[in-house]
């Protein structure tokens, strides 16, 4: 009885080995991070990528992709928590690149070279200038660009004009008369909060303002006499009770649909919220002018100057694991992910403002009498107003304009709760420690 | 009524508790020097099987014939020695004998763009687990020992050695505490130990935004960062006492206000006359089923510039206009003050639960004997019901207050730590550990993280043991028995 168990039990295993090995092998997963609003367009065109490449191939695609929605502004720490289990292929914002490419690199640079000329010939030379990075000596293009971003504003067209709108002060005496608040920020991070500091002569987009131009360190200036003005105006405005604010606590979406604010700072982001509240009365517009006066002037600048609120503009990109072991397909998915084609579907299925330089001419749907078309067409002129985020040089550079306290003692000045910057050298002094910390990371001894 | 003398049981002298202090240290120094000599003798003394065990565990056993047990032990010693030769590796990281060195360097190939980098946290992870597997096994090795020199003993005294059959079984009679604390044992060297000891070492690192494990290589800086706290302009030296003072603030008045209030509300429902008892406890009972952070986001809500909080005192007239009460709030003390208040809401109800079964439990021949001598109501509760509550509820006040130093949800989720002080992470109403939460998680400082997460520990561990051994619930324990 013992040796017949002993054969059963045996009989039993070796089927089982049988059946394991015989099992075919399931296929690895590549794995696709992109924002949210687009996942599932983005998994469609997945889907029909594997069934063309598989119509057109001997052999099946060797993995299934799974396109998932993520968050693309915390996509890169998430990611860097522990690269291995990442994803292959991810959305970040342009900015994240020197924290990606920092010491050996966590992401592989592009090599395919259809890739790169589409890169280059696709995208306009602001971005080209902030996708690449130099690791070990030798400059590599990173990151490839399908999604660009801009702050705008957008404002409720029961109380405003598009006349009204194309200034500040437009948009201000509105407030007064009606006794709301003319425009809430909905963060004050130096993202959200950075039309003023951005902001340029209007006649001839001069500013004093630099930041880690040329990706070095020390080209970082924003103590000019442009500056202290822009922000001694941007003071009045956010201490005027029918002026700008800080979004409260009851949320930037709850003042826009209750009408205590009239316009609001936003990007694409933004847009699903906005539209909520607003409905049919939601404009989009790109971010007003605004004058100095004889009270805001100080130094060179001179009273009657008129500046044009400016913003970073954003592109948003793919970018690739090191070390996948499924290199042999990202690049040609990527080359086929970026395309302008597909951007242009991008944009007519998830409203997506395009990457590519020449959409506000050649896409259909951004000629359009549509509030997409609208939100398209005002990002695109926020363009010319706007910087690509220089953060993408050092790892560091990201940290210290956003993390160590800068925007904080910005808001201070526009905010003057205590009255400790009421004249231009108290301005002054506050953002020379802003300074200090955009180049140094800490406040001075 | 008499009062009882109360002896007071007054504190020992400062040189005297440092005698104390001496003379504990020198015990454990001889003890375990004596486990030495128990180590040394059990040697000399035992077999030539348990000699033999020194070198091959489980061989006493087997040489007794416990087969069983001598091949349990032998596997083990098998299965550790592999680990530790062979180096298994997860994700390019080896355990065993190499992650002891990876453990002391955090790696050496500093990778490029087409070559991986030595990852130094996995490097310290693995070191710090592998300790953990050394130590285990030691205890294996000693358990060994132990075993084949009890039977050897037995076998002196002319008994026979236990089966392995009459050793499981012992498990589940004169040893069950054998059987029921190992696990929880290994569970609290698994899951708190190992995890604390890698959160002490990282702090003894460069792990901060600017050195990505993978990216970079992680170096040891010794107390760089604890010396940051005292010197510097960073954002550690600049906040750390302001921090520290408001967590131990707010740690004090949150323990106390919910303490006295539960006490107070216990005795409102419990005083005789009031109707519906049942009713009152439950409605405030109701407030701990719902979960705690759907209570705070509903409380950030209403008390938000534009809700029904607000509208309702500018509508009768409180206020002439709305105002922030929290993370905007433009005075830190208001911010401070309604936190405060809300984690009433909170934390109210458990101390009338308890007090209410506190109350429930005075014996009652102590009131009776109370007015039999002529006391008061009064005195009857300052004398009788206040003591017997304090004397129960300290071990519940420690606890209490070292929760509040580590009460994390309510900052987080009603301010967030806002008010901001500008120019620095930590704001106005930041604990200790929601301060360090925006290091690591937001900031990836996870460094300075853990340097603060050691002092908050210092600091909880200090106040539990002092005012534990100072309280009366320890000293008198025998005397309430």
């Amino acid at each position: 009885m013992k040796m017949k168990s002993f054969l059963l039990l045996a009989l039993l295993a070796i089927v089982a080995f049988v059946i394991v090995g015989c099992t075919p092998k399931e296929k690895a997963t590549l794995t696709i991070w992109v924002g949210a609003e687009s996942a599932d367009f983005y998994q469609l065109k997945m889907d029909e990528y594997v069934a063309e490449y598989n119509a057109n191939n001997d052999k099946e695609f060797p993995y299934i992709i799974d396109v998932v929605a993520s968050d693309t502004g915390s996509a890169a720490g998430r990611f860097l928590d522990d690269p291995d289990a990442g994803p292959d292929i991810f959305t970040v914002a342009h900015d994240n690149l020197g924290r990606l490419v920092a010491g050996s690199s966590a992401i592989a640079p592009i090599t395919l070279q259809p890739l790169l000329d589409q890169i280059n010939a696709d995208n306009p030379e602001g971005f080209l200038n902030v996708i690449k990075a130099t690791v070990g000596g030798t400059e590599y293009t990173f990151g490839v660009p399908y999604v660009a971003q801009s702050l705008i504003l957008y404002y409720n067209k029961q109380y405003l004009n598009e006349t009204q709108v194309q200034t500040w002060e437009g948009i201000w005496d509105v407030a007064k008369t009606e006794n709301k608040r003319a425009m809430v920020v909905t963060g004050t991070d130096g993202f959200n909060n950075s039309f003023l500091l951005l902001s340029r002569r209007a006649n001839d987009g001069f500013t004093s303002l630099r930041l880690y131009e040329n990706g070095v360190q020390e080209n970082t200036f924003g103590t000019g006499d442009d500056t202290i003005s822009v922000l001694k105006w941007g003071q009045r405005f956010f201490m005027d009770p029918n002026g700008g604010a800080q979004a409260s606590s009851s949320g930037w979406e709850v003042e826009l649909k209750d009408g205590l604010a009239l316009s609001v700072i936003g990007g694409a982001w933004h847009f699903n919220a906005a539209q909520s509240a607003l409905g049919s009365n939601l404009g989009i517009a790109v971010l007003p002018q605004f004058t100095i006066t004889a009270q805001d002037a100080y130094g060179t600048v001179t009273a009657g100057t008129v500046y044009q609120s400016g913003s970073f503009t954003d592109t948003k990109m793919f970018v690739m694991k090191k070390g996948s072991d499924k290199a042999d397909v990202l690049q040609q998915i990527l080359l086929y992910l970026s395309s302008k084609e597909m951007q242009e579907l991008s944009f007519n299925a998830a409203d997506n403002l395009p990457a590519y330089k020449n959409a506000a001419v050649e896409f259909a749907k951004m000629q359009e009498n549509t509030i997409e078309a609208a939100l398209a067409a005002a990002q695109v002129e926020m363009f010319a107003n706007g910087i690509p985020q220089p953060f993408g040089f050092q790892a560091r550079y990201n940290t210290y304009y956003y993390s160590k306290g800068a925007p904080d003692l910005i808001l201070a000045i526009l905010r003057n709760t205590t009255g400790e910057f009421s004249t231009f050298e108290q301005i002054k002094a506050q953002m020379t420690i802003v300074e200090t910390i955009w180049k140094t990371g800490n406040q001075p001894a | 009524m008499q009062k009882a003398k109360k002896e007071r049981i007054r504190p020992l002298p400062l040189n005297e508790q440092w005698k104390q202090i001496g003379s504990k240290i020198a015990k454990g120094f001889s003890r375990i020097g004596k486990s030495f000599q128990r180590f040394i003798a059990r040697f000399k003394d035992g077999s030539v099987g348990t000699k033999i065990s020194h070198f091959i565990c489980g061989f006493g056993n087997l040489s007794k014939k416990q087969y069983a047990k001598g091949i349990l032990f032998l596997g083990l010693q098998v299965i550790f020695l592999l680990f530790m030769i062979s180096s298994p590796e997860v994700n390019s990281t080896p355990f065993g004998w190499k992650s002891l060195g990876n453990m002391i360097t955090l790696g050496t190939e500093a990778g490029d763009l087409f070559n991986p980098t030595d990852n130094s946290m996995l490097m310290l992870l693995f070191g710090v687990v592998t300790v953990g597997v050394i130590a285990v096994f030691v205890l294996v090795y000693f358990s060994n020992i132990k075993s084949s020199y009890e039977g050897d003993l037995l076998i002196r005294k002319g008994k026979r050695v236990p089966t392995f059959k009459e050793d499981i079984a012992s498990l589940f009679d004169s040893r069950f505490h054998v059987l029921m604390l190992t696990p929880a044992m290994l569970g609290v060297l698994l899951f708190t130990v190992l995890p604390t000891l890698f959160m002490i070492l990282i702090a003894f690192t460069n792990f901060d935004a600017e050195h990505v494990p993978g990216q970079h290589l992680i170096d040891w800086v010794g107390f760089a960062n604890f010396a940051a706290i005292f010197q510097g302009t960073g954002e550690i030296s600049a906040r750390f006492l302001p921090v520290l003072t408001w967590t131990l603030t707010w740690a004090f008045f949150a323990t106390f206000t919910n303490y006295i209030s539960g006490i107070l509300l216990a005795l409102l429902i419990n005083r005789k006359g009031i109707k519906f008892k049942k009713l009152w406890r439950t409605v405030f009972i109701l407030t701990i089923a719902l979960p705690q952070f759907i209570s705070l986001l509903a409380m950030r809500n209403l008390l938000s510039l534009h809700g029904p909080i607000n509208s309702a005192l500018v509508q009768l007239g409180l206020l002439s206009s709305p105002i922030e009460f929290l993370g905007q709030a433009t005075n830190a003390m208001t911010a401070r003050i309604t936190i405060l208040v809300i984690n009433l809401w909170i934390g109210i109800p458990y101390t009338m639960l308890m007090t209410s079964g506190i109350l429930m439990n005075v014996p009652t021949d102590l009131y009776e004997a109370a007015m039999i001598d002529g006391a008061t109501k009064r005195q009857a509760f300052t004398n009788i019901t206040v003591p017997y509550i304090l004397f129960v509820t300290a071990p519940y006040l420690i606890t209490s207050f070292i929760g509040n130093i580590t009460s994390f949800n309510i900052i987080f989720l009603l301010t967030g730590g806002d008010p901001v002080v500008p120019g620095f992470k930590a704001g106005q109403t930041d604990l200790l550990v929601t301060w360090l939460y925006s290091l690591t998680i937001e900031e990836s400082e996870v460094n300075i993280g853990s340097v603060i997460a050691i002092f908050t520990f210092l600091i909880t561990a200090t106040a539990t043991l002092i005012s534990y051994r100072r309280s009366k619930s320890y000293k008198e324990e025998d005397a309430f028995q």
